[in-house]
């Protein structure tokens, strides 16, 4: 009798310690990108006194006199327009890529897939140069068309990695069945398999979306002021007017951090696919 | 790229790029200030991975444990925010948190009895402050790594042990690590080569300030490349970078190579 008593007892205490833990730990982490959401909600004046005013009435006449504040709602709109049809691309291209790497497997795949990744393995920086002189050379510095066919392919190593894995796992018997009823090969590829890849072509979508949404160096290298993307926004929020105003900083900063949360919320799901570059499948 | 190294290339001289052989190489195997830098980023390297990996694995670990926890969904979200944030934004987070008269950052340490002090100019502070940014930054990464390797050890291997009460020492080294190892590895490795590149923190945070104190190989490489147009140079570093970069993968394919190999 008293066992039973006592058994539930020693079970919950360390559970709750570990929830308890867990979602500490979780607080922590989140805690910097709080504070500038906070600072975002502060009436102007108390942004910077000293020490933090911890209550305020909450205000939001920070965000949306940022939102209307000189370019701020362009860059926002310039960076759905690139990232969305950038990526919309890749995926085609990456789709037709990743289907003929995993059927025909042609001589040298496994190579090739490697020259892929191998983009990630310098920095930025390097790769910038050449693009800076082949935009000059052609004059595509500052529009959309340069902007979107250079954001297609840096999306595109990553969508045929994650579309072939997805490919890979689906079972050849579906061509052939096709086949034998008389599917032509676009119809084996557009009616059978991708409707099969959704959770690929998902996890590719979202996460090429936050990395060109992410990208900075570029934009703001190859971009120019018509088509500069909300990163630059950011950055350049720091020399608003000549001073730097942190209600502002921290205002635009929120309004780029919370389409941010929702979609790993949403989609938490394809995180690790996604922040792997497509080489772990797996749920967390 | 690997074209452009080999030549005398600079955008603010109208002179056409000039084949110069190995001497870009040359200079910058003797450029004193470029070797301090790359040192600079392994000690980096280093620490970040160190940190990051043990700190991902506990948090990791903490959540695997807690895969029934109420608000499982939204705890993981706010815990890995800080990763999908681009460095432009957190480098200026940070910047506004760590200000020197009004950031909060100082406001806890007076509570703590220490004054005021300017972290990202202080030339013993600026390094560390930049590793507990990263830290900050990509600790959630090789949580989710930690996630993804212990979700990859079959439900009945652990069954199994718990059943047979295997202490747990003994449980992570012959049923987990085995198992967990592979997606791990990744993990590290692609940190490595992340905090290699990591360059839009220190540019932001404290522009490789004070003095050199922060400067990382792959700043000084944006340096030449915008600042002083030194392409030819700089091509040079990027494909010095590419090799550490291809080094860095082979040997951690190598020494997977070498386990699966030892125990088959």
């Amino acid at each position: 009798m008293a066992d039973d008593f006592m058994k539930p007892r020693r079970k919950s205490g360390p559970i709750k310690l570990s929830t308890l833990s867990a979602w500490l730990v979780s607080l922590i982490f989140f805690l910097p990108i709080a504070w500038i959401i906070a600072s975002a909600l502060k009436p102007k004046q108390y942004v910077l006194n000293f020490p933090p005013k911890w209550i305020f009435m909450p205000t939001l006449s920070n965000i949306t006199d940022a939102i209307s504040y000189g370019n701020t709602a362009k860059y926002f709109l310039d960076s759905v327009i690139y990232s969305f049809t950038a990526v919309a691309l890749a995926i085609l291209v990456s789709f037709l890529a990743a289907y003929s790497f995993s059927r025909f497997k042609p001589a040298g795949t496994d190579f090739l897939m490697f020259l892929l990744l191998s983009s990630r393995f310098v920095p930025a920086a390097a790769l910038v140069i050449p693009f800076f002189q082949l935009f000059n050379l052609v004059h595509l510095q500052d529009s959309f068309v340069g902007l979107i066919l250079f954001y297609t392919m840096f999306s595109i190593p990553f969508s045929v990695w994650i579309l072939k894995g997805f490919i890979d796992g689906v079972s050849t018997k579906f061509d052939e069945t096709g086949f034998v009823y008389g599917a032509s090969r676009m119809h084996v590829m557009f009616k059978i398999i991708l409707p099969q890849l959704r959770p690929g072509l998902v996890a590719a979508f979202v996460f090429n979306i936050i990395f060109v949404w992410n990208e900075f160096l570029f934009n703001f290298q190859l971009g120019g002021i018509h088509t500069y993307g909300i990163p630059v926004g950011l950055f350049t929020s720091i020399t608003k007017d000549g001073h730097l105003d942190w209600s502002f900083v921290a205002s635009i900063g929120t309004v780029y951090v919370l389409p941010l949360a929702i979609t790993i919320y949403a989609f938490q799901k394809y995180l690790l696919v996604g922040l792997t570059f497509g080489t772990v499948r797996g749920e967390v | 790229m690997l074209g452009l190294s080999f030549n005398d290339y600079k955008l603010i001289s109208s002179n056409a790029p000039r084949y110069v052989g190995l001497s870009n190489y040359q200079s910058f195997l003797a450029d004193q200030q470029v070797a301090h830098a790359v040192n600079r980023t392994f000690v980096f390297l280093l620490f970040a991975i160190i940190f990051q990996t043990t700190l991902g694995i506990l948090i990791g670990a903490l959540f695997w444990r807690n895969d029934k926890l109420r608000g499982r969904r939204l705890a993981l979200t706010l815990l890995f925010t800080p990763m999908v944030v681009t460095p432009v934004a957190s480098a200026l987070f940070w910047k506004l948190i760590l200000d020197p008269n009004f950031g909060v950052g100082n406001y806890f340490l007076q509570i703590f009895g220490v004054h005021k002090i300017d972290v990202l100019t202080s030339s013993t502070l600026a390094f560390p402050t930049l590793l507990v940014v990263d830290t900050w930054m990509w600790t959630p990464f090789m949580a989710l790594m930690t996630l993804a390797a212990l979700g990859s050890v079959p439900k009945a291997e652990l069954e199994a042990a718990s059943i047979d009460r295997l202490p747990l020492f003994t449980v992570i080294k012959t049923v987990v690590w085995p198992h967990a190892k592979f997606i791990l590895m990744l993990g590290i490795l692609l940190r490595s080569i992340d905090a290699f590149k990591t360059m839009d923190l220190s540019l932001i945070m404290t522009d490789g300030g004070p003095g050199d104190k922060t400067e990382l190989i792959a700043l000084s490489l944006y340096r030449y490349a915008f600042k002083s147009f030194n392409l030819g140079y700089s091509s040079a570093i990027s494909v010095f970078l590419l090799f550490i970069a291809i080094a860095l993968t082979s040997i951690y394919l190598y020494v997977l190579n070498l386990k699966t190999r030892k125990e088959t």
